[in-house]
């Protein structure tokens, strides 16, 4: 049996690091300008946290995760090791603040507030601490997932969440992951650090079956923390557990304890807003789609929200039909609706689609290209006349005997190749459905 | 009875136009010229910023707005940040480093037309209670070059007794403040912790740690008091607290008071001192002041429980000296080589001793037995303090155990050396503020006095110290 669980880091979107001023916005600021005397651990600084954005925020999270939020006071723990990227060398982390949640059926074991280190350019030996300070949640999950599938199941319910909430400082880094696998007969191995939802299904996939083949040569599994090489897609060992560092853990004596107001509580709990679960439910009653596809519009929240607006402009079953595509094209490239720029072009391809103002090639191409290029703009095509198709047809007629012969011989399916020569030809500006029907006659004169 | 004092008429005489910042000023810097060559008092000395803010309390004087300071000057212990000047913490470590930002207590002396001339020596990250582990060379003691001037705060101790400064600010931990006040014969307040803000003392053990004043007399601790108390929103520890120090500096009442005093408290002092604490409790006595026996049946476990606590915090504290982002570095071959190496040379002795007893003490096995057990300890003699405090205003002891002794003699005996904080530790593990004053001399060999009082009675405790400066006479043999 496969048991799978995770350790998720979610930067939180605050303006302000959890124990300074300086701005979260790590990625559009030059390097060390989002800097002050305490998230660079000049000699003397003191945090001036907790930051109760950041409370506001992991309380939010902790609620929609069904979690119970300990009312004792909050104390932060030192966390000692060396490295570059940390200005103290040692990371500030909370005891956990939510116990006991569950999510997709998978139970949360605690979540705890840290700040993150800056970032390390190992091959240039630069750091930037731009990041230094800025606020993450650590969710850490039990080990409830026996397959792949299920836990990849878990993480898109989790990010849909976290989406809901709109806490994700970095839509586009979304968050990190550390998986925790073992198969029967093998102990625990964590893998560190994978970036994508993606990543973590790859890594996992390999882990396992490299697990599997270990025990069939009759090799032992052992408890080790592993790195997951993106480029190569292997796992590499990191360290084993007797050289497992000892990190002096030791309560911050410059952060008193934090009390979490149970009135604080209470506001968040009422000013929840509607999570995933209940839009599915919402989006299946109020628009009559199945169980499935509403499942598939509210787990990227922007698509949910698309098909929403859609579905008042062409009408629930077209806007279902479209976000479904959609999400097709999404996967193919990782992303999430929210990282595509300029998301009303896709509204206005909707709308030329279902109005019949460009055929379903052009709609496709159309969608495509509004994800691949930002400067796209989906424009109404003029629609050829029968006419004009009809002309088209005689021409594609005469260069292609051999594929006209065999029609005329009973190969039916040869007129899809007469077709598609016709859609070419014509940039998509002929309607399929017409064209097969221009062609038929065109080659019943023949 | 005396009149009035040091401090109170300088002043006076500031205040008045009788002396002016600047005169003021270039005396001090000519007594700094011929006595600090001996001394190794500073270890920098900011003569241009000192001159600028010497005319800026100057216009300000005119302007009828020089309080609280009028141009006093100021040594600021070299572990307090001063944007723009190198803030050494008597370290090789950091002995380039300069401070990007203004410590909060430095900031408020500023603004209070304070005048400061120069970044004092101290122990090497406020780690000795002799002013020898200093890299920048040992501080002698003011009253006799041939011993040692106390510590860690041992520019401040020997600055103000050999007036180069006015007022110093000084940081303590487990007696900084109060032993070179000691050894010196000048006066040194611990506050209570959390009244002075910590933004820009470079940490040494911090839940113990607080920034306080050393003056000549009780009058200029109130006046440094007024000025650098007070929440701080950059350092989370401090209270919404404000003391009336001025207000309250002449109405001590003797006959309201109560003094708590236990034998327990002199095990094992130098006959001198022990007169001389006796000889102030006298003193008190016979004006009228009630003399309360009091229990402290934990102290003996102040000492252990002291250095249980602050070995790890201080070990924590140095983790940031890496070589890598500030401060003394040796390039090695691997990035761990680089920091092993710059901490290997930038560190004296006494900061290894205590980053490896630290390291050790909080390993996660060791933990749970001694750091936390140490907690333990330390909340119970919290607890006996203030049952004592329940029956006393405050307790009178003795600062230091011993008379300033000859420099290089116990340098090298830690155990002997960590002696001298054993009456000072107790203020620390307990948060409550304590003041150490001369209370006698020994031929010319000052001997501290210490009132210890409950949390946020700093006040009191000066006014205390006031009136035994008006009223009494210090022991002579």
């Amino acid at each position: 049996m496969v048991r799978i669980g995770f350790e998720i880091h979610v930067q939180l979107k605050t303006d302000s690091k959890l124990f300074c001023s300086c701005s979260t916005r790590f990625l559009d600021a030059e390097p060390n300008t989002n800097v002050c005397p305490v998230c660079t651990a000049q000699p003397g600084s003191k945090p001036e946290g907790i930051n109760e954005e950041v409370l506001r925020k992991a309380v939010q999270v902790a609620l929609a995760l069904n979690c119970k939020i300990k009312t004792e006071p909050l104390r932060f723990l030192r966390k000692h090791y060396f490295y570059p990227d940390l200005p103290n060398n040692y990371q500030r982390t909370s005891e956990p603040f939510a116990v006991e949640g569950e999510l997709n059926g998978v139970r949360i074991r605690e979540i705890h507030i840290e700040e993150d280190p800056g970032r390390y350019e190992l091959r240039d030996g630069t750091v930037d601490y731009n990041r230094a300070g800025v606020p993450l949640i650590e969710i850490v999950t039990e080990p409830d997932m026996h397959s792949v599938e299920e836990a990849r199941e878990f993480l898109k319910h989790l990010r849909a969440v976290l989406d809901y909430l709109d806490v994700i400082l970095y839509p586009q880094i979304g968050f990190r992951v550390d998986a925790n696998v073992s198969i029967e007969g093998g102990e625990r191995v964590e893998i560190k650090n994978i970036n994508t939802i993606h990543g973590v299904v790859k890594a996992l996939r390999y882990e396992i079956s490299r697990h599997k083949r270990m025990l069939q040569m009759g090799k032992e599994i052992k408890r080790e923390t592993r790195h997951w090489d993106e480029v190569r897609g292997v796992t590499v060992t990191l360290r084993e557990k007797e050289t497992a560092e000892d990190y002096r853990y030791m309560v911050d004596p410059d952060i008193p304890p934090y009390h979490i107001d149970p009135a604080l509580i209470e506001e968040l709990r009422a000013k929840m807003p509607e999570l995933p679960f209940q839009k599915k439910e919402r989006l299946m009653e109020q628009y009559g789609i199945d169980e499935s596809t509403a499942w598939t519009l509210v787990l990227d929240k922007e698509l949910g929200n698309l098909f929403e607006a859609l579905a008042k402009s062409v009408g629930a079953k077209n806007a279902a039909s479209f976000c479904t595509n959609l999400r097709g094209e999404l996967n193919y490239r990782g992303i999430y609706l929210s990282e595509v720029p300029r998301r009303e072009r896709l509204e206005k391809l909707a709308k030329l689609y279902f109005s019949g103002q460009i055929t379903k090639p052009v709609y496709i191409e159309y969608m495509r290209k509004i994800l691949d290029d930002p400067s796209f703009e989906p424009q109404a095509q003029e629609q050829l006349s029968d006419d004009e198709i009809r002309e088209i047809a005689r021409q594609i007629i005469e260069g292609n005997a051999a594929a006209v012969s065999d029609y005329k011989r009973g190969e039916k399916k040869a007129i899809n190749y007469l077709v598609g020569q016709i859609v070419a030809r014509t940039k998509g500006r002929a309607d399929p459905k017409r064209a097969i029907q221009i062609l038929r006659e065109e080659l019943e004169r023949a | 009875m005396v009149e009035t004092t040091y401090t109170e008429e300088l002043i006076h005489r500031l205040k008045t136009g009788e002396i002016s910042p600047e005169e003021h000023l270039e005396e001090k810097l000519d007594t700094i010229r011929s006595r600090d060559s001996e001394l190794n008092a500073f270890i920098t000395v900011t003569e241009e910023l000192a001159r600028k803010l010497t005319q800026k309390a100057a216009e300000a004087i005119k302007e009828g707005h020089g309080e609280l300071f009028y141009g006093l000057i100021w040594g600021i212990k070299d572990n307090f940040a001063l944007k723009g000047v190198r803030m050494t913490c008597g370290s090789k470590m950091l002995e380039h480093y300069v401070p990007p930002y203004t410590a909060t207590p430095v900031e408020r002396i500023l603004e209070n037309n304070g005048v400061i001339v120069g970044k004092l020596n101290m122990d090497e990250f406020a780690c000795g209670s002799s002013g020898e582990t200093s890299y920048f060379g040992p501080t002698r003691n003011a009253r006799d070059p041939e011993r040692v001037p106390g510590g860690s705060s041992s520019g401040a101790g020997a600055a103000v007794a050999a007036e180069l400064v006015d007022l110093a600010l000084g940081s303590d931990t487990g007696g900084s403040i109060r032993n070179p006040a000691s050894f010196n014969g000048v006066v040194g307040l611990k506050p209570t912790y959390s009244l002075v803000s910590r933004y820009g003392l470079a940490d040494l053990a911090m839940s113990l740690d607080v920034p306080g004043p050393l003056a000549q007399d009780a009058f200029g601790i109130a006046l440094a008091m007024e000025a650098i108390q007070g929440y701080d929103s950059r350092d989370r520890v401090t209270a919404h607290r404000r003391l009336p120090f001025l207000d309250s500096l002449d109405s001590f009442d003797p006959d309201r008071t109560r003094i708590g005093f236990t034998e327990a408290l002199l095990d094992g002092v130098e006959p001198a001192v022990r007169k001389a604490t006796l000889h102030v409790l006298k003193f008190f006595e016979s004006k009228g002041t009630e003399i309360v026996e009091v229990e402290l049946p934990d102290i003996w476990a102040a000492f252990p429980t002291y250095y249980l606590v602050m070995y790890p915090e201080f070990a924590s504290a140095m983790q940031k000296f890496d070589g890598l982002k500030y401060g003394h570095r040796v390039d090695g071959q691997t990035l761990y080589d680089t920091v092993a190496r710059s901490r290997a040379e930038g560190f004296g002795k006494e900061i290894k001793r205590r980053i490896i007893m630290g390291t050790y003490i909080s390993m996660a096995e060791h933990a749970g037995k001694w750091y936390t057990l140490a907690l333990k300890a330390r909340s119970m003699i919290q607890r006996s303090f203030q049952r004592a405090l329940e029956r006393a205003d405050f307790l009178l002891f003795p600062t230091v155990p011993v008379l300033p002794f000859k420099l290089g003699e116990r340098i090298n005996d830690p155990v002997q050396m960590y002696m001298a904080d054993a009456l000072t530790v107790p203020a620390n593990l307990t948060g409550m503020p304590a003041i150490s004053f001369p209370g006698g001399w020994k031929d010319h060999l000052p001997i501290g006095v210490q009132l210890l009082g409950n949390h946020f009675q700093d006040h009191f405790i000066v006014s205390a110290v006031r009136f035994f400066e008006k009223e009494g006479r210090p022991w002579s043999e």
